[in-house]
């Protein structure tokens, strides 16, 4: 057992070597959300939300950790096994003793690393630029948020990048998929409003339900949900349970 | 000790009988070779070896263990060097290495790999800063990375420029004189010839024959070929070659097509003979052929001698 730790950990460290040697790459992965973070954000009144006594950039600015959470772990994760596997790479870990837990969890801890970053990034900047502070006592929302979140978008890219028939198709595929979500979930605007059988459909996917525990490490609100965490961890074990089922090496 | 043994193994994709009852066995430190046509089962034997499928039935040993009882295990103590396998782009070429080497229990030492596969000057580039060469050369090396005992090599060569390709052999041969055993799966004939101890024909799904070069040349039964200038009295009619020896004249050249390669030496002494009786002299361009590896694969593959 603790071998695979330490394996995975080293993969982990590799993988995130490379990911930062390739600059572009790394660069655009950051610039999607922070740039979102302050067109958006910059255009959106300031104030209370209408008929609440919530600030909009307490919404806003955990939504938007919650994307670059989807972007990080769902899209990048999935078109980037999707690429390795296109190219052999993964055929070639194969041939290796490494246990595939070890290899898979290495490439997730670098997912969490980079995840991390983004996050602190936003957090940065929301604090300096739109005054949004989250609030001591819901920083473990925020960790817990972020650890159901990249854990369940995580399992959610290795299916996505397991049901992508080519390396090609995996990002078209993965934001066709979390885009429209995303904007449903109100991420970009939190007065987005939408007809309450889509309201309905929205509440059990996981998108809105990491962007409210986020949130509540921001602001408390009264209509927290208790049931995200679960909404989150049942679509961990979908996506896990796609994943076993579908996942290739070659 | 047998390091691969296979008996009657067989192998189904649905109704479709890819393997149709192979045996064969490989000792440790030799190397093998598999050859066949596309199709005739090669890959899916190299892939049962390497516990990446199931067979249907048969027995199946590699290093002494079932591999597809013990895959984990048994790459532990081999390496695999396939056929278009790509690598993380961004990685260095030593970093890569020692990820690899991370992988085993007993890794070969990164200078060493280093240096086997000549790739020192090298070992801080980018691997997409690598010439194709390089880059098979470090699938060698990352194959190499746990100090295999066996090495699978599936069409090492395929693409590469002349030089490149002799590197890849003597690299082969430097893993042979280290006591790996190699199992090789090759379309080129003269690479099977060059550096395999033994090579099998795999055809239809069953090997045809296995043994030594010289052993398959037999069996094909494609003769060593003595050919000489004819002389003039020879050409004119004048003199007649022992009927046993079945000399056939084209014009100025004179082929003896009676010597299997078991005879070859009787025939060419009952050639000279022949000369020294008849005062000939020297015969010019006299030259004994062995068959080749290649002569032998056309005649039972191509040529339908089943």
């Amino acid at each position: 057992m603790s071998r695979v730790v330490t394996l995975a950990a080293r993969q982990a460290l590799m993988e995130q070597r490379t990911f930062w040697r390739s600059a572009e790459y790394a660069l655009f992965t950051f610039a999607l959300p922070l740039a979102l973070l302050l067109l958006i954000g910059s255009t959106t009144a300031n104030g209370d939300l209408p008929g609440t006594h919530v600030e909009g950039q307490m919404i806003f600015v955990p939504s938007i950790i919650a994307f670059g959470v989807i972007v990080a772990a769902y899209v990048n994760l999935g078109a980037k096994l999707a690429t390795l596997r296109h190219d052999g790479v993964l055929k070639r870990i194969r041939t290796t003793p490494l246990p595939a837990s070890a290899y898979l969890a290495g490439v997730l801890g670098s997912t969490a690393a980079t995840t991390l970053a983004i996050t602190a990034c936003i957090m940065a900047i929301g604090g300096f630029v739109f005054h949004a502070v989250p609030r001591a006592s819901g920083l473990p929302e925020i960790a817990g948020g972020l650890i159901l979140g990249v854990v369940c978008f995580g399992a959610l890219g290795v299916a996505l990048s397991s049901a992508a028939r080519s390396a090609e198709s995996a990002a078209p595929i993965a934001n066709a998929s979390y885009l429209p979500i995303a904007i449903m979930s109100g991420i970009f605007d939190p007065t987005f409003s939408v007809p309450r059988w889509l309201s309905a459909v929205v509440a059990v996917l996981p998108v809105r339900a990491l962007a409210q525990i986020l949130e509540q490490g921001y602001t408390p609100v009264e209509h927290a949900s208790l049931a995200d965490p679960f909404v989150l961890l049942a679509w961990t074990a979908a996506g896990c349970a796609f994943a076993a089922w579908r996942f290739r090496w070659h | 000790m047998n390091a691969i043994e296979v008996s009657a193994l067989t192998m189904s994709y649905g109704d479709r009988e890819v393997l149709r009852g192979v045996d064969f066995e490989v000792a440790s430190g030799e190397v093998f070779c598999l050859l066949g046509p596309n199709g005739a089962g090669k890959t899916t034997t190299v892939e049962i070896l390497e516990g990446f499928r199931q067979r249907t039935s048969g027995t199946v040993t590699v290093l002494g263990m079932d591999p597809q009882a013990q895959p984990t295990k048994l790459r532990e103590r081999i390496g695999i060097v396939l056929q278009e396998c790509g690598f993380p782009r961004q990685a260095r070429v030593k970093e890569l290495i020692d990820c690899w080497r991370s992988y085993y229990p007993s890794p070969r030492a990164t200078s060493d790999l280093l240096s086997v596969v000549e790739l020192n000057e090298d070992k801080n580039t980018q691997v997409r800063k690598l010439s194709g060469g390089q880059r098979r050369r470090l699938d060698l090396a990352l194959a190499l990375a746990g100090d295999p005992d066996l090495i699978f090599l599936d069409e090492p060569t395929t693409g590469f420029d002349p030089e490149s390709r002799r590197r890849c052999w003597e690299a082969i041969e430097n893993l042979r004189t280290l006591g790996k055993t190699v199992l090789l799966t090759t379309h080129y004939l003269d690479e099977a010839e060059r550096l395999a101890d033994r090579v099998a024909i795999l055809r239809d799904g069953q090997i045809q024959v296995a043994g030594t070069v010289r052993h398959v040349a037999r069996q094909a039964g494609v003769p060593t070929r003595i050919s000489f200038t004819a002389p003039q009295r020879l050409r004119d009619g004048d003199l007649t070659v022992p009927a046993g020896l079945n000399v056939k004249v084209t014009g100025e050249q004179a082929v003896c097509l009676s010597a299997c390669t078991a005879s070859a030496s009787v025939a060419l002494r009952e050639l000279l003979t022949w000369c020294a009786e008849n005062d000939l002299g020297d015969l010019d361009d006299l030259s004994v052929i062995t068959p080749t590896l290649e002569d032998a694969y056309l005649q039972l593959v191509a040529g339908g001698a089943r």
